[in-house]
């Protein structure tokens, strides 16, 4: 075939411009932040080079490092509860024997979408309004005022009323993607499993969870990614405090270079996120190629 | 609704089945779910209505009269937030479809030395995050002279939905029936006339996604504006809000009617394109594999 086919040179041309955007706001402001990680940089003046002491710093920042441990607890909570209540509104979603209340009830769960992420912060966050707010109002009734709080004020709670903005988090990918997996699975196999006597419960088991596996790889990925770039939430609802209970690495690496205006340092901090991303989904998608030949497709 | 009537029906021919159990039960559960998730909103839209004195008496059940004059005060403070969204988004949308359909064409139907490298590149920042670009992006925007202009806001959303669009525009076309094209070829139709008048009508339903995602883009992106943009009138509507706060503190009604104001466009886009916006993410897991 190729040696029939003459080179396209158009093709050249037409990939310019995409190639040009790409290369110049995508690829060149990353490989300035590695250089400019090793230097005292100050933008629009020399930046003396400086070797690896931006990276001893970031060594020896406890406040770095602490961030890195709130991110932990909320990836556990992004891969554990932000999974599991999804999988089990899908899994009831497909239980419906009506095709017109699934589209029904997909529809209603996936509304919040459709809403600014930061009008969705704003609007919890006067929920939680230790004087306004519904969450409290909501407890008084119950007769429990001693469980009222600062939700967000407080260092023991902050973190958490965080993570559960936007509870039961259905609106989102692993809802989507779950709920278009269980609908792909071909009606034939419920009906081979139904007739071997085998009840919901071991359907699932059996069928649903093998098949819906091979999406683990992908919502994975979108899970570091997620985590990694979490910080506009608390950035306007917490400010990182109290006492630093709810800052993230995004929080740290914008104060670094808008409050403290250590441009080289922060350019330090990005690379490390950079290089634990990559390192992060290299290995997502090295598991996964292990794994897929013995799969299905 | 048109399947309401036969219910009744139904019901008295079979009582309780444990299929019909098993509808009601999963759809009772699910009512449930979609209450505590829509919660947040059915408070924004009952606030809108509130007065101060009516929020301060009662702030969590509704009270008449509603006050519709919400929206008018809120109005005439998100206007401009919602215009520049707008702009940027309709610049980002417009041109990432151009460069996704263009690069996608070449690169889905055309054999030549550097494409996968090509792809590889283009792909590989899918892995990059925003958030890590942030700094040096920030001190290159400055150097250029752009920081607190509209390009400031727009080439960050166009670079990113760029690589979106060039990845799931080149999925699609690949898949469109390889017949299509060899028809065209037979009849001698030049590679532009291939792109416009075959390409492009059939990669309908995929550049509705990518629009539908660039929208969803902008009205989500809320570091960059905060961090580069000074000027009220070019804040979108992310860190708009924020500052409308600002003006209306203790105002939750107008705040609230902002809220929705704000949210008004992605919401009718949102319902108008929903199908494209499902079909993307199927397109997306094909990609994957």
């Amino acid at each position: 075939m190729s040696g029939r086919r003459r080179i396209p040179w158009g093709v050249y041309l037409a990939l310019v411009p995409a190639l040009g955007l790409l290369g110049f706001f995508g690829y060149y402001p990353d490989i300035s932040g590695l250089v400019h990680s090793l230097t005292n940089w100050e933008p629009g003046f020399s930046s003396p080079f400086v070797g690896l002491a931006n990276y001893r710093a970031m060594w020896h920042d406890s406040l770095w490092w602490e961030s890195f441990v709130h991110l932990g607890i909320i990836f556990v909570v992004a891969v554990t509860a932000m999974w599991v209540i999804p999988l089990a509104a899908a899994e009831l979603l497909i239980t419906l024997s009506r095709p017109r209340w699934r589209l029904f009830f997909r529809y209603l769960l996936i509304v919040p979408l459709a809403f600014s992420p930061v009008i969705q912060v704003l609007t919890w966050q006067l929920i939680y309004d230790p004087n306004v707010g519904v969450l409290n109002g909501f407890l008084g009734q119950l007769g429990l005022e001693a469980l009222e709080k600062n939700w967000l004020g407080d260092p023991n709670t902050a973190l958490w009323a965080l993570i559960l903005i936007n509870f039961p988090w259905i609106a989102g990918l692993p809802f989507l993607i779950f709920s278009i997996g269980l609908q792909n699975i071909p009606g034939e196999i419920f009906d081979a499993a139904a007739i071997d006597g085998a009840g919901r419960w071991k359907r699932f088991l059996a069928i649903d969870l093998p098949l819906l596996l091979r999406q683990v790889k992908l919502l994975f990925f979108l899970s570091v990614v997620f985590v990694l770039q979490y910080g506009f939430a608390p950035y306007i609802a917490t400010q990182g405090g109290p006492d630093n209970a709810t800052t993230v690495p995004v929080l740290r690496i914008v104060g670094v270079a808008f409050d403290a205006g250590e441009w080289g340092y922060a350019a330090a901090l990005s690379t490390t996120l950079l290089v634990i991303m990559m390192l992060m989904s290299g290995l997502t998608l090295l598991a996964g190629r292990r794994r897929a030949p013995g799969g299905a497709r | 609704m048109a399947g309401a009537p036969t219910l009744p029906s139904r019901v008295r021919a079979r009582p309780i089945t444990p299929r019909r159990l098993m509808d009601l039960a999963a759809a009772a559960v699910l009512s449930c779910l979609a209450f505590v998730g829509l919660f947040p909103y059915l408070y924004m839209l009952e606030t809108a209505v509130k007065s101060d004195s009516q929020f301060n008496s009662n702030e969590a059940t509704p009270t008449w009269p509603l006050r519709f004059g919400n929206f008018a005060t809120a109005w005439r403070e998100v206007a401009p937030y919602l215009l520049s969204s707008i702009v940027v988004a309709a610049c980002a949308m417009f041109g990432c479809i151009l460069l996704g359909s263009v690069s996608g064409f070449v690169l889905a139907r055309y054999r030549f030395p550097g494409r996968n490298l090509f792809f590889g590149l283009i792909a590989l920042l899918l892995l990059v995050p925003n958030m890590a670009s942030l700094i040096p992006l920030f001190v290159l925007m400055r150097d250029l002279g752009l920081l607190n202009s509209y390009p400031d806001l727009i080439i960050p959303q166009l670079t990113t939905q760029t690589v979106f669009s060039v990845v799931l525009m080149k999925t699609y076309i690949e898949h469109l029936p390889e017949e299509l094209f060899d028809a065209a070829q037979i009849d001698g139709a030049s590679p532009a006339r291939t792109y416009w008048s075959i390409t492009l009508p059939l990669a309908r339903p995929i550049i509705g996604t990518v629009a539908l995602f660039s929208v969803i883009s902008v009205w989500s992106d809320y570091f960059w504006p905060e961090l580069t943009i000074v000027t009220n009138s070019l804040r979108t509507v992310p860190v708009g809000v924020q500052f409308f706060q600002g003006e209306l503190t203790t105002s939750y009604g107008p705040l609230f009617a902002g809220y929705l104001i704000a949210s008004l466009p992605l919401l009718i886009l949102f319902v108008a394109l929903a199908r494209n916006f499902l079909a993307g993410i199927e397109g997306g897991l094909a990609a994957d594999r």
